[in-house]
């Protein structure tokens, strides 16, 4: 009897602690206004990405996809350092951003059809078009896919790679071998090692890895001109909250629209121009655009971090990958960069 | 000292011979022929492991200190020790190294004194370890030491070394000289020290206070019993006041001072392994022993209670917990972070623990004869002197081997923090291979200093519990 209401006065104070701690919850829905009062965007990143997002070894992130959240923080904020970077991995990303734990998740995520309709996630603005590579040996003197017939392949386990290479392979009918690894600092040995004929992975990191290779004395490197994916990457956040994504999404355009009007850091202080676009795209005269950001926003993004080309060339440049001519140029030069007008 | 041996019967020589000093009495060169060269098989299979013992050890040195690539390690050894942590506020770290070394100096000085104290009262003559008996007691932590030191690039890691190790010792010597009756004074030091080595990371701010004042109120209390009083009623109101004084103190001086350090939300590297396991065994400890208790309880309720827990912790992976605590308590509570991601994950490793620490225990308790219990009711002890006074220290002295091989499976867990994004020690080796220089550079060599650093710790670990289950007399009753 005595335990028995020791048992019922354990289970009304736990009833209480969680009614409690629901009426902690926030009422949900206005990240903008969250993020604004906290004063710092938590943004899921990649950390072992090299020219996406690595760490250095002072312990400051870097990379692509890391000056982008800097770019969304400048945009929010006012201020590119108000970030507060959290390390993914792939398979935690998206429960980090359903459950909350990070605002916004930049990390070369690739848009599908599936990921957009199950995993309570918003994708915004294609800011990178990557697509899926093979890269050889060029001693092999192997140039198509289809000299790869029986040949092993190197690829990442548990990846869409896999998934895309096994599907493409299998519908031209070459039989071939996938070797799978963890990660890429097993893959490499083990490719270089002639555990297999070729590697697949997005062409961005074939091409980073091309480069260390070459440069530390290794094989020469080729990779094949078939491109066997789409994969354009990009910013993503939570579903249902279009107030949030619309920040997000625009601040991060304004780097491609400034680099289409040739706005860059070096002169967007005191920039002037007659065209009426220019004016209203740096928020001359108060120009609102009903959005929720700063008039000054987009000045603060150009100046405090840069537009698209130069953050570019500051992280992708360095690993090899080409802006020219890519369809990471802009649409006036060929490419697929097209921003709807700040108007 | 003479040995015990163990006899067979039919044999002229003892099978052996356990003796606390050297095993073997016989002169060098002759214990080798007698043990290693004394028939033509042993000498072959002596010839053949000492060439494959040789070769390996050849090739693991010219690894070590000729063709290791250890540049990756050497150029990011502050990100492998704190990770990500902010540089320009390494100084507190660099304080709380120094502090804490001080802490367990002052530690073991007091230990030392109360034990000699305790020992002068019963009669028996104390000795201390020599030097030498400390040093070969903790090399695998001066090795770790000594190879961070010969991978620096600056000389101010070897000044914090020093200046740690200097600091380490002066405390230890106070703590000694301290005669023993003011131990608990001591003790309360070393609570103050550990608490504002803490926090002179994590900020003097907030509800700090609370663990600031902890030691010093018990110190305070303690003061106050020294004082000869006439009217108990009045000493334990001066104690009550001292306490209120001690905590209202503190409360307000956090308020006042307010000072914002680097919450341990920013803590990786080596440092978060370390803090990680050290909190989680602070923790899990206490609640596991009373879980085990819980769980022999002749309360039904608590019984059940406590059966269940075990038996629900224990039966789920510990990733899938941490990914619990990290990823879903946000849909359960319908909120955001009720706690930081850290404490939520140092909640996981202490609940999954204690479940482990409760069954060891319990094995403990059932060891315990009946009639130690009924001999402790007969002389009318109630039940909480008993289990205090007579069943605990049995129990728990006979699982010590059991405890600490947890203690060091929790501590190399800590690595599984990685997967849940938090930047500990071996999660660093990752981030640096993603380096330019490093892409796929060195990888065995930043691999085998991850172990070492574990080695290490769990290696001093585990010779801590050799030493406690030899004083304690283990394995030889």
């Amino acid at each position: 009897m005595r335990s028995m209401k020791r048992l019922a006065v354990l289970v009304l104070g736990l009833t209480l602690v969680a009614a409690a701690c629901g009426d902690d919850a926030s009422g949900g829905g206005d990240l903008l206004a969250d993020v604004v009062e906290r004063g710092v965007v938590r943004c899921g990143v990649n950390d072992v990405l090299p020219g996406f997002g690595i760490v250095d070894d002072t312990g400051a992130f870097s990379g692509f996809d890391v000056e982008l959240c800097r770019v969304v923080a400048a945009g929010v904020l006012g201020d590119a350092d108000a970030v507060e970077f959290v390390g993914l991995t792939a398979g935690e990303r998206f429960t980090a951003l359903q459950s909350g734990e990070i605002d916004v998740l930049i990390r070369n995520t690739t848009w599908t059809a599936t990921r957009d309709g199950q995993e309570g996630a918003t994708f915004l603005f294609t800011t990178f078009y990557d697509g899926q590579g093979i890269m050889v040996p060029t001693a092999t003197g192997f140039t198509s896919l289809e000299d790869l017939a029986d040949a092993n392949i190197c690829v990442l386990q548990a990846t869409t790679t896999e998934l895309n290479l096994t599907a493409v392979f299998n519908a031209r009918g070459i039989p071939f071998n996938p070797v799978g690894f963890a990660d890429n600092n097993l893959l490499r040995p083990a490719y270089e090692e002639g555990q297999c004929e070729a590697w697949t992975s997005d062409v961005s990191q074939l091409t980073a890895f091309k480069a260390t290779i070459e440069g530390e004395g290794g094989a020469a490197q080729t990779i094949l001109p078939d491109v066997i994916s789409k994969e354009p990457l990009g910013p993503l956040v939570r579903d249902g909250d279009s107030a949030w994504a619309q920040a997000v999404e625009w601040s991060v355009m304004a780097t491609v629209q400034a680099w289409e009007f040739g706005i860059d850091s070096s002169n967007v202080a005191g920039y002037t121009s007659d065209d009426p676009n220019v004016k209203n795209f740096l928020g001359v005269d108060g120009f609102e655009t009903g959005i929720g950001l700063p008039t000054d926003f987009v000045v603060q993004i150009i100046s405090q971090v840069g537009n698209y080309e130069e953050i570019y060339n500051r992280n992708l440049i360095p690993i090899g990958l080409p802006l020219a001519g890519t369809p990471n140029d802009l649409w006036s030069n060929g490419g697929l960069m097209y921003v709807p007008p700040y108007r | 000292m003479t040995g015990r041996p163990f006899m067979e019967p039919g044999l002229e020589e003892p099978i052996l011979v356990i003796d606390e000093g050297r095993r073997d009495k016989l002169p060098p060169g002759k214990w080798v022929r007698r043990h290693l060269f004394n028939s033509w098989h042993n000498t072959l299979v002596t010839v053949l492991l000492v060439l494959l013992l040789g070769y390996a050890a050849y090739r693991f040195g010219l690894f070590l200190f000729v063709n290791g690539r250890w540049s990756p390690v050497r150029r990011n050894l502050t990100l492998f020790m704190v990770g990500r942590y902010p540089r320009e506020e390494l100084w507190r770290i660099v304080a709380q190294v120094v502090i804490w070394s001080g802490t367990i100096g002052l530690a073991w000085g007091v230990a030392i004194a109360g034990a000699s104290f305790r020992a002068s009262q019963t009669g028996v003559a104390y000795r201390e370890d020599p030097l030498l008996t400390k040093v070969r007691r903790y090399w695998g932590l001066l090795g770790l030491l000594l190879l961070l030191l010969l991978l620096t690039e600056s000389f101010g890691p070897l000044i914090l070394a020093l200046v740690a190790i200097g600091v380490g010792a002066l405390l230890q010597v106070i703590g000694k000289r301290v005669p023993g009756q003011y131990a608990d004074l001591m003790w309360a030091a070393v609570g103050v020290l550990a608490v504002g080595g803490y926090q002179i990371v994590s900020g003097f701010h907030g509800r700090g206070w609370i663990w600031m004042a902890t030691p010093l109120a018990l110190g305070a209390v303690r003061l106050v019993g020294r004082i000869a009083w006439t009217d108990p009623r009045r000493e334990r109101l001066m104690q009550l006041g001292v306490v209120a004084g001690v905590f209202g103190i503190g409360y307000v001086a956090y308020s006042m001072l307010d000072l914002e350090g680097v919450g341990w939300d920013h803590w990786e590297g080596l440092h978060l392994n370390l803090i990680v396991a050290t909190v989680a065994i602070v923790l899990a400890f206490p609640l596991g022993l009373l879980l085990a208790l819980a769980r022999r309880s002749s309360l039904p309720a608590l019984r059940v209670m406590a059966t269940s827990y075990i038996e629900l912790i224990r039966g789920v992976p510990l990733i899938s917990l941490l990914l619990m605590a990290q990823f879903f308590i946000g849909f359960f509570l319908n909120t955001t972070t009720p706690l930081s991601a850290l404490t939520r994950a140092i909640a996981a490793f202490t609940l999954f623990t204690a479940a482990y620490i409760a069954e060891i225990v319990r094995g403990g308790l059932q060891s315990v004869p009946k009639g130690q219990i009924e001999a402790g009711q007969s002389v009318g002890l109630s039940p909480f002197r008993v289990t205090r006074s007579i069943v605990l220290p049995q129990a728990l002295r006979a699982v010590i081997p059991a405890m600490v091989g947890q203690f060091i499976a929790l501590f190399k867990d800590t690595s599984l923090l990685s997967i849940i994004g938090m930047a500990e020690i071996l999660q660093v080796r990752a981030l640096v291979h993603a380096q330019a220089e490093f892409r796929g550079f060195g990888i065995a060599e930043t691999l085998v200093f991850v172990m070492l650093a574990f080695w290490a710790f769990s290696f001093t670990m585990s010779r801590e519990s050799q030493r406690l289950e030899r004083k304690l007399g283990i394995g030889e009753r």
